[in-house]
């Protein structure tokens, strides 16, 4: 019914929008719904050294959503045979202030999982925190790295799977979320 | 089942007509078949001599010979599709020559001259959808109703949005007229399905080709129009009621029309109409297609005043949509997209949802609103003024799937248009050898989004002048158009002022001629040709972002120039001695034919690669076949063949051309019922279509398709076309009377034997079947609330 009402206020509007069609033509500024469309537009990869406890932060940013601009991409480059405390954030900073996401991710952890998977290089990922449910999430993880080589790729992928997330999932089970490869050089 | 089957036999065996017998008889009859109102020939008209068992088509001049008739009685039944049926008893010991008028089926004077002088809808080339063909599809969607004319095929996107292509051609290149206004909303899209109630219809017209200049130069696939009836004319209150059920998807559609004119003042008459259609998620013969449900409430309006030689008429119509769209086509980037087609059938936990009504995201809510003002004057010497006017408003908001609990209820895209037109034109009917019309439209466009960035805010402003008239040469007839437009956008932005658009003008000639000659005997040869054009429109100009449901980015190209299509069609048809043959050929040289061009590579966004896709031109040459053979066996039997072939070739890269329809082939076998004192003008049909699979695809394109031995392909498509397919129909109606009202009831069973197949149009083919078998029955119910018409009925 609420729909019915909205559309005979168009209707209405229209009737009015006939009467000023002579007297202004001049492009207005069309009041825009406050509640906007959800946007992810960044992920940190945010990497403690667990001997050294220095960070270091990575980024994929992507502020004017998918199209237009292209995205940027940091480069990962990490120590050698070193063990790291991964804690990943993602953002919406399409909007002033940014907005925070990962709040609101591991409010759902039970319906998300994030994934890694690398190729080409000596990182590995291990010890997925997990869910209420004893099932893998990912938001922390370890990352423990071999000997200095060439560059590889680190893939991440936020799946999202309302009341489908079970043990053994593949990667390509559910709605993607996010899906962010990094270049990723231990040296 | 097993009931049905017994029944179809029992009809073909009992009711199958015997051979007549043929004495030592000479004499011949010549029937003439007129419209009662007109005087004007009814060519297609069927004529049957029942005890004979002889049926024939009348030919272009309304005329058929019987020879070789024995002296005796007979009865003769006339029937058109447009007409009520007429039955003679005839005496006959001679030659004889006799003329029968058939009286229109709403017996509605004015309506008939309207069709039958104006410009509005050209005299050749157009196919008609009403009666008892109409009311086989009312309640479906617009294009679902027109798909049954040869050579119209349909873009799909699921089950329950459906785009009509003509010739191949759709979206941008064919015009809907709805109650004679351009419908205006953001039609561009593939999946944006016109706005249009078909319980408002009482006939369908597709045009094909740029046959008509009069509604703009831009339809260069074709034509379609809707024609609601006209307003009442005798005096009482009256209406009818029309129910639909489907089986498969257990839809309900509930319509209601009621009209009225008043005795006190008869030049006033008033009509209301809605509709209320919900259906749930469909199913293919397998599984069931999760959030595929539909949901509609539309309503309209009309009323009217016709005195002696002016008139002005009010319609309002209100159409509100709901769509779901299934969730196996909501896919994630281009891997989860392969992953979706290497698996062939949508994963289990989308299999196993069950039947809901429930509208889930990801859905598109859609409203359209229409005011009509149309005016006439009669002037001297058969010449007539009309003013028409219309505002039209249509907002489209498309809801994405909620990443989050918490995330804000507002749809992804939000679009609003809002149209001004109005039109001044002249007719002039009063010769018999020239008729025509000129006129003058002008429109006024201010479009605005919320949310997402698809298209840009704009105005725009077209101004067109045509000139259509027709000449009756005896046995040739010709009909030629000319037009001339401007077209503009300007005020062009969007909301956060960081893209840059620069206005847009075009303007171009465009012109037609169209030629039908009777070479006699039932023969006549057609031919049309047409220069038409087509300015770039805005997503084609400055589209840039994320289309719905589908990880899918489009991206305009701001310096396309004008598509324009040169175009030659050509007809033969026969009418006559129990056979209707009709062939038409068509040949389209569209110079810079703006199409969608996947682009290398995949774009990158924080969802990982998605297909990227620009918009293109190149010179695309269009060749098709349009083919029907009606075969009159008896006066029961009837049999019809329908085939439509395309070839488009892209000139530019030497290649087809992408999404273009398959050739298709269709057989129909038609067994009228004789009509008995309780079921009037029933009918089996039964029917095989037959899609051939496209196999004329580009080569090779920028997809890159990756292989299972890890390697990567290139390709133009993300799956090559589906197999070929076959469908079998079934459809019987007729008229039951009861209670001095004729109610008609119509049972159509679509996908018979529940095939499970792909159809190469359906944007969805990657990810899931087509519809299974469907079962609907329509009810249409006349009702009348007068007594005064009674004493003067028929």
């Amino acid at each position: 019914m609420n729909v019915m009402k909205k559309s005979m206020m168009q209707m209405l509007l229209s009737t009015v929008l006939v009467a000023g069609l002579f007297t202004s033509c001049k492009k207005d500024d069309h009041d825009h719904d406050h509640d906007e469309e959800e946007l992810i537009t960044t992920l940190r990869v945010q990497l403690t050294n667990t001997a050294t406890n220095a960070t270091q932060t990575f980024t994929f940013r992507d502020t004017d959503g998918p199209g237009g601009n292209a995205p940027t991409v940091d480069s990962i480059l990490i120590a050698p045979n070193a063990t790291f405390t991964c804690a990943i954030q993602v953002l919406n900073e399409s909007v002033t202030p940014a907005e925070d996401k990962t709040p609101e991710i591991v409010r759902e952890a039970n319906d998300h999982q994030f994934y890694f998977i690398t190729t080409g290089t000596t990182l590995a990922v291990s010890n997925l925190n997990n869910d209420s449910r004893s099932l893998p999430f990912g938001l922390t993880s370890t990352w423990t790295t071999g000997a200095a080589g060439a560059p590889g790729t680190v893939r991440i992928a936020l799946k999202h799977k309302p009341g489908q997330k079970a043990a053994g999932d593949p990667i390509t089970k559910g709605e993607t979320d996010i899906d962010v490869t990094f270049g990723v050089r231990v040296r | 089942m097993r009931a049905l089957w017994k029944f179809i036999w029992l009809i073909g065996v009992v009711l199958l007509p015997s051979v007549a017998l043929e004495a030592q008889c000479v004499l011949s009859v010549e029937v003439e078949v007129k419209d009662a109102d007109l005087k004007e020939p009814l060519p297609g008209s069927t004529i049957q001599f029942i005890e004979l068992k002889k049926a024939s088509f009348a030919d272009k001049d309304g005329k058929f010979v019987f020879r070789g008739i024995c002296p005796g009685s007979y009865t003769l039944k006339v029937s058109h599709e447009a007409c009520e049926p007429i039955i003679l008893h005839l005496h006959i010991k001679k030659d004889e020559k006799i003329t029968v008028l058939l009286p229109h089926l709403q017996n509605h004077l004015k309506e008939v001259q309207v069709t039958g002088y104006s410009a509005s809808k050209p005299a050749m080339n157009a196919t008609t959808v009403k009666g008892k063909q109409l009311d086989a599809v009312k309640g479906s969607s617009l294009a679902e109703g027109i798909a049954g004319v040869t050579g119209v095929s349909l873009l799909q996107t699921g089950t329950n949005i459906y785009k009509p292509v003509i010739h191949g051609l759709h979206s941008n290149r064919v015009l809907i007229l709805n109650n004679g206004i351009r419908q205006e909303g953001q039609q561009w899209g593939s999946e944006h399905a016109p706005e249009i109630d078909t319980y408002i219809a009482d006939r369908l017209t597709v045009v094909k080709g740029a046959a008509s200049l009069r509604y703009g130069a831009d339809a260069l696939g074709g034509v379609v129009l809707v024609e609601p009836k006209l307003l009442r004319v005798q005096p009482g209150v009256g209406g009818e009621l029309n129910l639909g059920m489907f089986s498969n998807n257990r839809q309900m559609n509930v319509s209601g029309m009621i009209e009225g004119n008043s005795l006190k003042n008869p030049a006033f008459s008033w009509r209301l109409q809605g509709t209320f259609k919900r259906g749930g998620n469909a199913r293919t013969p397998n599984y069931w297609l999760a959030n595929s449900g539909v949901e509609e409430i539309n309503f309209s309006a009309a009323a009217g005043w016709r005195g002696e030689k002016r008139g002005i008429e009010f319609f309002i119509s209100q159409f509100n949509t709901r769509l779901a769209i299934f969730s196996g086509s909501h896919i994630g980037n281009v891997t989860d997209m392969f992953t979706a087609i290497n698996s062939k059938e949508p994963p289990d936990f989308i299999r196993n949802v069950g039947f809901s009504y429930q509208i889930g995201r990801p859905y598109q809510a859609v409203s359209h609103q229409l005011l009509k003002i149309k005016a006439f004057q009669e002037l001297k010497h058969q010449q007539r003024i009309q003013a028409i006017f219309s505002a039209q408003f249509n907002r489209r908001e498309e809801f994405d799937v909620l990443r989050f609990q918490s995330s804000s209820r507002a749809p992804g895209l939000d679009l609003s248009i809002l149209t001004l037109s109005q039109d001044i034109i002249w007719d002039h009917f009063g010769s018999n050898k020239i008729k025509g019309s000129v006129g003058m439209q002008t429109a006024y466009q201010h479009n605005y989004y919320q949310q997402r960035f698809f298209i840009p805010n704009y105005d725009a402003f077209q101004w067109g002048a045509f000139a259509i008239e027709k000449f009756n040469l005896n046995k040739l007839k010709i009909e030629s158009g000319i037009r001339y437009d401007i077209r503009s956008f300007f005020n062009i932005s969007d909301n956060s002022g960081q893209r840059t658009f620069t206005n847009r003008l075009y303007q171009g000639l465009s012109g037609n001629l169209n030629a039908i000659y009777s070479l006699g005997r039932g023969w006549e040869l057609g031919a049309l040709v047409s220069s038409a054009w087509r300015n770039p429109q805005i997503n084609e100009l400055f589209s840039d972002g994320l289309h719905h449901g589908a990880a899918r980015l489009e991206k305009g190209q701001a310096n396309l120039t004008v598509e324009r299509s040169n175009a030659a069609q050509m007809h033969v048809a026969y009418r006559g001695e129990g056979w209707e043959i009709e062939a038409e050929a068509y040949y389209k040289n569209i110079q810079g034919f703006i199409f969608l061009r996947p682009t290398f590579p995949a774009q990158l966004t924080i969802r990982g690669a998605f297909p990227a896709f620009e918009f293109a031109q190149t010179n695309a040459i269009l060749r098709g076949l349009d083919l029907t053979f009606r075969k009159q066996l008896s006066p029961h039997w009837q049999i019809t063949t329908k085939g439509a072939l395309l070839r488009a070739w892209d000139k530019n890269t030497e290649d087809w051309i992408i999404q273009m329809p398959a050739d298709r082939a269709e057989f129909h076998v038609t067994y009228q019922v004789a009509s008995s004192k309780k079921l009037k003008d029933a009918y089996v049909k039964a029917q095989v279509q037959h899609v051939w699979m496209q196999t004329r695809v580009p080569a090779t394109g920028n997809i890159e398709i990756p292989l299972p031995n890890g390697g990567i392909q290139f390709a133009s498509d993300y799956a090559p076309p589906p197999p070929a397919y076959t469908l079998v129909g079934l459809e019987m109606g007729g008229d039951y009377q009861l209670k001095n009202r004729s109610v008609t009831i119509t049972l159509v069973v679509s996908n018979f034997m529940n095939t499970a197949y792909r159809e190469y149009l359906n944007a969805f083919r990657y990810f899931s079947d087509d519809m299974g078998r469907n079962i609907s029955l329509r009810l249409k119910w006349p009702f009348e609330f007068s007594t005064i018409n009674k004493s003067k009925k028929q």
